[in-house]
């Protein structure tokens, strides 16, 4: 088979495999954030929740035709496979190109939208413009009305930004590294004030917008999907706490919606780099994520969960089991009684099982089996609560004793088949029947000396 | 003890609920069914689906439960489950008689009846989602868009909307092949929902030219077809990172059973 070319004179299988590695270690890949209809007219529209279109071979999701414009870049961060002292192959798309693959996919429903990203081609602002003209003629000339999300490159021109602002749906701008020290050591092309700026530029131009959308039903929306950002884990060694301080800053001070946190892989074998023989820190990342979404969700802060003294998360516990052990005064949980905020520092309950609980206790006295069914994880909760005034067994409250609980559930809580309840002893289930018989107890029982 | 038999359709049951209203049937002691299973001491009620009461129905659930929570039962509905209709009427049930606010008819989790009916909606609920990713069009020589399903429950009416909001400028048609429903989608009109009398793919044989199997031909796709699959599949392999591998992860995301009908497969 003929591979398609269009225009260029690499085809264009080869640059969107080059440019699809190339950007592939970029996490924000998701569509979520906007509702947007469908206009009759053209192609499109946006899905509040977002949707996974497929799923790569190593469990993350395709939601966006994740590319970058180019690979050549004239900046030379240690932890980037696209650094200008790499010997790699180069493409770089042109503009068409971008919007057919983009509008080809999208029809045939692989993809939600287009992520695009780029190396930097010979100054921020250059690049920052050929990124604008691609989404440009994507909304105009290919009347595209799906999910866009582009970067915006730091250092480039303010005004770039903002036009580019008003036809994306997300924007991004990368911290890379959680502090600047670390960013002075491993990229020394980019200063933490030129990554700031762009934040801030976007999150003022999200605010004066939504002044706007008051006074102007149809005014042009800016960044409507908010802007995300993403610090890589283990190339530095920068501690949990100080990482998750920083997020929870951008947060607060940034009005970001998402902060992503990528488990650095060595790609470069930079000496100046950690070697990772056991693989990347996935369940750092694991655990980072775990607790990213306690902070926006459950009303926890970052001071609760880490502090100086003990700047790591726990190994054995997930970050909200560690603090429910550590804050025992505080359990058992009346699950009949309890404030939504308190229900939603239980381990095991969920945001929806809250709610759920919150709503279903109105109309009955919930049970450890109404529970269940609700979706709650009594595995986990059941030594955290009680329904009306009673646990679901006799537990200590004793941080030993749950920490030994959680981790070793397998050896230690024994669910009957059902899981509510401890097993009815039966007379066929002595231990002494699970035992396979011994030869000469075989031979006794054979001859009826048994 | 009621029971209602009626046909495994919207219609059918939302006639039955009519039916045990109208008749003022004590809820406790009357029963949807969707079988001819035979009951001990019951009376049997033959439902002739009836698109007047079905409206009704419709009209009240809509007004006292809000949008929301109507198009929940809904999908309760299209599951497949044998219990369903039983469960949906209870829960309808239930939520008249404790005049709940629109919004809230699935509050009341502990019991048994609303719970079903909520866990099959959730269940639809979840499958639609899925699919509205995992759908794959395929362009045809006519540049009409095809594709092909396979969902556990009968969800081509809740997917048809979305696509159509999506795409209102192509032509496209879904065909699910477990039921042998097409949901069609001519560009810029309204979607309509057919239903195949012979339960086949269609291009399988060409016999009646004049019905929708003739037209479709025998799917012919498009030239540019197999290059955009391929560029697709070639996109999956190098957004993969090596050193993360997990097909694990990868199998809890998408269960085996949609690859069937998924090209980068």
């Amino acid at each position: 088979m003929e591979y398609l070319v269009m225009g260029g004179e690499q085809p264009i299988m080869e640059k969107l495999k080059i440019l699809t590695a190339a950007a592939k270690y970029d996490v924000a890949c998701t569509s979520s954030g906007v509702g947007r209809k469908g206009n009759g007219q053209s192609m499109g529209n946006c899905v509040k929740s977002g949707i996974c279109h497929s799923f790569a071979g190593d469990g993350r999701c395709i939601s966006l035709l994740k590319i970058l414009l180019t690979n050549e870049c004239i900046f030379d961060c240690k932890y980037c496979q696209n650094r200008c002292s790499n010997d790699i192959p180069r493409a770089t798309f042109t503009p068409e190109e971008i919007c057919t693959l983009t509008m080809e996919f999208y029809r045939r429903n692989y993809i939600e939208g287009l992520f695009l990203s780029s190396g930097i081609l010979q100054n921020p602002s250059f690049t920052m413009e050929l990124i604008y003209r691609v989404i440009y003629l994507l909304r105009t000339k290919y009347r595209f009305n799906g999910y866009i999300h582009v970067k915006a490159i730091p250092g480039a021109a303010p005004e770039l930004i903002q036009m580019a602002g008003y036809l994306a749906d997300r924007m991004s701008v990368n911290l890379e590294l959680p502090t600047a020290e670390g960013l002075r050591a491993l990229a020394p092309n980019k200063h933490r004030k030129t990554i700031l700026t762009p934040m801030r530029q976007i999150q003022n131009g999200i605010v004066e917008n939504k002044n706007d959308l008051v006074l102007y039903r149809n005014a042009p929306r800016f960044v409507s999907g908010g802007q995300s950002t993403q610090v890589i884990i283990g190339a530095t060694p920068e501690n949990d706490y100080q990482i998750l301080s920083v997020a929870e800053s951008l947060y607060q001070k940034f009005a970001l919606k998402r902060v992503f946190y990528s488990a650095f892989v060595n790609v470069n074998g930079d000496s100046t780099l950690p070697a990772l023989p056991g693989g990347p820190p996935l369940l750092r990342e694991h655990r980072l994520y775990q607790a990213d979404w306690l902070l926006r969700f459950y009303g926890f802060r970052a001071d609760e969960l880490l502090d100086e003294r003990r700047p790591f998360f726990n190994v054995m516990l997930d970050p909200k089991e560690d603090w429910a052990v550590r804050h025992l005064e505080q359990f058992p949980v009346e699950i009949n009684r309890a404030p939504m905020e308190m229900l939603l520092r239980v381990p095991g309950v969920g945001v929806k099982s809250a709610q759920r609980i919150v709503a279903a206790r109105r109309s009955a006295n919930l049970s450890f089996a109404d529970l269940k069914k609700i979706g709650v994880v009594l595995k986990r909760a059941l030594y955290f609560i009680t329904c009306n005034g009673r646990m679901m067994y006799p537990v200590k409250m004793e941080e030993d004793y749950i920490v030994r609980n959680l981790t070793h559930e397998k050896e230690r809580v024994q669910f009957g088949s059902d899981g509510m309840s401890y097993r009815q002893m039966s007379l066929f289930d002595d231990g002494a029947f699970t035992r396979p018989l011994a030869e000469e107890e075989q031979l006794q029982a054979v001859v009826g000396q048994l | 003890m009621t029971v209602y038999r009626c046909e495994d359709s919207l219609e059918g049951i939302f006639t039955a609920i009519y039916l045990a209203y109208e008749e003022k049937r004590d809820h406790g002691d009357t029963y949807l069914s969707l079988n001819d299973e035979p009951m001990l001491f019951a009376e049997d009620v033959q439902v002739v689906p009836d698109w007047e009461k079905t409206r009704k129905v419709m009209n009240t659930l809509n007004c006292r439960f809000g949008e929301k929570d109507y198009l929940f039962l809904c999908m309760a509905l299209a599951a497949e489950d044998d219990e369903k209709a039983q469960a949906v009427y209870r829960t309808v049930a239930d939520g008249l008689k404790r005049k709940v606010n629109r919004g809230h008819i699935f509050d009341n989790l502990a019991d048994d009846f609303v719970n079903k009916a909520f866990a099959l909606a959730t269940n639809t609920w979840r499958e639609i989602d899925h699919l509205k990713g995992f759908v794959r069009f395929q362009e045809l020589e006519n540049g009409m868009l095809y594709s092909r399903i396979g969902p556990k429950n009968n969800i081509l009416t809740f997917l048809m909307p979305h696509f159509a909001d999506r795409l209102p400028i192509e032509n496209f048609v879904m065909y699910d092949d477990r039921r042998g429903l097409f949901g069609i989608h001519p560009a810029g009109k309204q979607w309509v929902l057919y239903c195949g009398e012979n339960e086949r793919v269609p291009g399988d044989r060409t016999s009646n030219a004049g019905g929708l199997e003739g037209k479709l031909g025998k799917l012919k796709i498009s030239e540019a077809e197999l290059q955009y699959q391929e560029l697709f599949r070639e996109f999956c392999h190098a957004i993969t990172i090596e050193g993360r591998r997990n097909a694990q992860l990868q199998r809890n995301m998408l269960p085996l059973r949609f690859r069937e009908y998924m090209i980068e497969f």
